[in-house]
């Protein structure tokens, strides 16, 4: 009987988007079990398999996937979407079987509007192909991730991703105008045509990071950037975080620079010696200055004179324009952490007066609660109100146990504690990664009653509860 | 699975490594997850724990990979999921669990000497006709014999034009080229390949009209430690040399021309400044966006034998990338490449081999 059902399901489902974008294989339920979050890589490491779907399926356009859902939602099977699987916090994987919705066959540019500054391209694109197609006319989408080559322009608005440049060009959901998206229900809607209105609340921002929970987004318009006149690096090195912070502040209520990162004295000492090559002790700081040449210049001479007052060592800018050239050499295996190492990123943001006392407080939390584990950080995207931290903890493989559900148990832990160390300090439960089924349990707590709004939303569009079940606490 | 450590740990740093999707030229046609370096290896390094099984539908993977190396290129740590994909179809072979359509093409290499089953077109043996013996060879390959035999004529017709001594062979012997892409280093691969070195080694010199043949002598010959002892050269490096001393004389008709570099010599040889002299002295070159050591490859006419709309749209997205950059007219030096982006070409573009660009201009 099972069988059966099953039959007539995937039948109606190639009718939908076609049999050879259907697929039951197992090489293609396979790699949509495992993305990038720790646990299902752990999983696969120990030789299991992750829960995988039913029917993988990758429909061309937002009509194919209006079908889709209808099927779906008539037979009241989930549908999981997934975009390049790149995402760190578990939101890509099918939980409970069902469809998966891989959205890399709407990877067409459909307007290139040098009038409006945008591309208006399918979800389902690759960025760099994007920022290709900016770069073949001159311009440039200056969205610049680690997972820029991975990640699709979908996943990077379902989980409002975040690139090196955003102090001065913004996360990605400062970067879209309008949007095309898919209801649960089948209906295709369009959002307002511009970012920046009064007609109500922000249909584009009820969508972005919602994790494919509410909707499947299937077209963007994604901003572009005329290149800049001149690029300008200078790094620094702080001798305590403090300084850090006030010196960072400052001059962000003077102009904004391109990319901003400061590492703590332990990230100095690993990776910033590794790929960069500083040796000297003390917390790095990079700053990119971009834009019309003259403006460059005059904000350059304002950086140097903002952080003299910070007893600062000027490092040059030999140190900055080889970070910029390493950028994404950080995240290739070998120099990433890797299995057998358990590690997480537990980025959280919040306003310059709490941002310091969270760094210390979480490092508190994971170095006495889990000796084990290593705690190092970075703070890499600023405003001129806070900015976030980039904080890793790693367990050698050693100390990981090899057994799956312990391990498990042992890395849902030190999530656990310094996700609620961040949250009773005043930070929240991510900054850009999102949230997933790693952090859902942990949504209830930052939100508290506020939650029911999410709920509410949810319970209207998807009363079946077919989209990305268990994600995102909904 | 008996799959060596090397590739073990190779599997095992890509498995999880998304990093070189966008330059996979199947990948970016099909749109498919499975068409990355790190589904590859997720699936492989399951088998290689017992898993799963190496079954038909993860083999079928395992052949949607053209070997192109830009997942290689691109990677900074030097990871290479083209050696252990090589290696897992060496597997197949040895364990016999080959594809039907791959097992058809081997068959048609041991009846026909060539894995598409084909016979030998008549207007190469006709160009070939006035050749007489020499002991520089122009190797065309199994591509251009039997499935551009014009071009190859064409190749004749320039280097004839040049006045230079050379010959074709009237039964040219499989390189080994094919076979090595199918089932890689295994007795049966080795013994094509000791076939052709026993007819080539007659030759001082070896022009390779297939970038794929040149790569071969150059590279898994010498690992095989079979010596041609000849001088092997492609032949887009000796159209070059040629106009270089004067034995072409070419008028520049200042036409922008776009090279398509084969990755087989781009990438494998790290040949690509001949192109770019052979066009400078054509026309001016005119660069696509990812071009050199970075470009994508624009077909591949085995993978054609059994996925021959996923070649066209690889091929068509070249011809995209092109366009982009407003690149009206591309030179390719490879004869795969050539044949999928001629069945594809757009209205309004051009596209020429390196002889058909130089014959132009004579």
């Amino acid at each position: 009987m099972k069988d059966f059902l099953m039959d007539m399901i995937a039948s109606e489902l190639e009718d939908a988007v076609g049999r050879e974008n259907c697929s039951t294989r197992t090489i293609d339920k396979l790699t949509h079990s495992v993305d990038f979050f720790w646990l299902s890589r752990m999983w696969a490491d120990r030789g299991l398999r992750m829960p995988e779907a039913d029917f993988v399926v990758a429909p061309k356009d937002a009509k194919e996937t209006s079908a889709v859902l209808k099927i779906a939602n008539y037979y009241k099977i989930p549908v999981t979407t997934w975009g390049g699987g790149g995402g760190s916090q578990g939101g890509a994987i099918p939980v409970c079987g069902g469809i998966v919705l891989d959205t890399k066959r709407m990877n067409q540019i459909t307007d290139f509007n040098e009038k409006a500054m945008y591309i208006e391209c399918g979800t389902g694109t690759i960025y760099k192909h994007l920022e290709w197609a900016a770069n073949e006319r001159g311009y440039a989408t200056m969205h610049y991730p680690s997972s820029l080559t991975c990640s699709t322009v979908g996943g990077f608005l379902a989980h409002r991703g975040i690139g090196v440049s955003s102090t001065k060009y913004g996360k990605i959901d400062d970067m879209v105008m309008q949007m095309e998206v898919v209801l649960p229900n089948g209906d295709i809607i369009y959002t307002s045509p511009v970012p920046k209105h009064a007609a109500g609340p922000d249909l584009n921002q009820i969508f972005i990071g919602s994790e494919g929970t509410l909707g499947i987004m299937t077209k963007a318009q994604m901003r572009i950037y005329e290149q800049p006149e001149l690029r300008k690096f200078r790094a620094f090195l702080f001798h305590n975080m403090t300084d850090a912070f006030n010196a960072g502040r400052e001059l962000l209520q003077k102009f904004k620079p391109s990319v901003m990162r400061l590492y703590d004295e332990a990230e100095t000492a690993s990776l910033i010696k590794k790929i960069v090559g500083v040796e000297k002790p003390g917390a790095f700081m990079n700053i990119a200055i971009e834009g019309v040449a003259e403006m460059v210049e005059l904000e350059e001479k304002i950086l140097l004179e903002t952080f003299a007052k910070y007893n600062v060592e000027d490092l040059g800018s030999e140190y900055g324009e080889k970070w910029w050239k390493e950028k994404i050499t950080f995240f290739y295996p070998g120099h990433m952490m890797d299995i057998p190492q358990c590690f997480g990123t537990m980025d959280t943001i919040a306003p310059y007066d709490k941002i310091e006392n969270i760094y210390w407080e979480m490092k508190k939390a994971i170095e006495t609660n889990y000796p084990q584990a290593k705690f190092i950080a970075h703070f890499s995207h600023w405003y001129e109100w806070g900015c976030m931290i980039y904080d890793r903890f790693i367990v050698d493989g050693k100390d990981v146990p090899h057994d799956p559900h312990e391990a498990l148990r042992l890395h849902n832990e030190i999530w656990s504690c310094g996700v609620r160390t961040a949250l009773a300090n005043g930070g929240v439960v991510n900054d850009h990664h999102g949230v997933g089924i790693k952090l859902g349990r942990l949504m209830k707590e930052q939100y508290g009653p506020a939650m029911q709004v999410f709920e509410g939303i949810k319970k209207q569009l998807d009363p079946n509860g077919i989209l990305n079940p268990y994600k995102l606490g909904l | 699975m008996n799959f060596t450590q090397k590739s073990k740990d190779h599997m095992d740093a890509c498995r999880f490594c998304w990093m070189c999707r966008h330059i996979c030229p199947v990948g970016n046609a099909t749109g498919q997850e499975r068409n990355t370096a790190r589904a590859r290896a997720l699936g492989l390094s399951m088998v290689a724990r017992d898993a799963i099984e190496y079954s038909d539908d993860i083999i079928n993977n395992v052949y949607e990979c053209a070997l192109c190396g830009a997942c290689v290129e691109d990677c900074v740590t030097g990871w290479d999921p083209v050696m252990f994909t090589k290696e897992a179809r060496q597997l197949a072979a040895l364990e016999g669990k080959l594809p039907e359509y791959i097992l058809k093409m081997l068959e048609n290499l041991d009846a026909k000497g060539n894995v598409y089953g084909l016979d030998k077109d008549e207007a190469l043996t006709n160009a070939a006709k006035e050749l007489v013996d020499s002991k520089s060879l122009l190797f065309i390959g199994e591509d251009a014999t039997f499935k551009a035999p014009d071009k190859a004529a064409k190749a004749i017709e320039l280097l004839k034009k040049a006045g230079v001594d050379f010959t074709v062979l009237a039964n040219e012997p499989n390189s080994g080229a094919s076979i090595n892409f199918l089932i890689s280093a295994v007795a049966e691969t080795k013994a094509v390949m000791e076939n052709a070195a026993k007819v080539l080694s007659n030759y001082d010199k070896i022009i390779c009209y297939d970038p794929a043949d040149a790569k071969l002598f150059k590279r898994e010959y010498k690992e095989w430690g079979i010596e041609l002892g000849a001088e092997i050269v492609t032949f887009t490096e000796y159209v070059a040399s040629l106009i270089r001393d004067g034995k072409l004389s070419v008028k520049n008709f200042g036409a922008d021309l776009t090279p398509q570099d084969s990755y087989l010599l781009a990438r494998e040889l790290e040949e690509t400044a001949p192109i770019r002299e052979i066009i400078s002295a054509c026309g001016n070159v005119k660069e696509m966006l990812l071009c050199g050591k970075a470009t994508v490859l624009a077909g591949n006419l085995i993978m054609n034998e059994y996925m021959p709309e996923i070649m066209k749209n690889v091929a068509s997205r070249r011809w995209l990338n092109a366009e982009n950059m407003n690149c009206k007219t591309v030179v390719t030096e490879c004869t795969a490449e050539y044949v999928l982006m001629n069945m594809t070409k757009p209205e309004g573009m051009e596209l020429l081999t390196v002889e058909e660009a130089v014959l132009k201009c004579l």
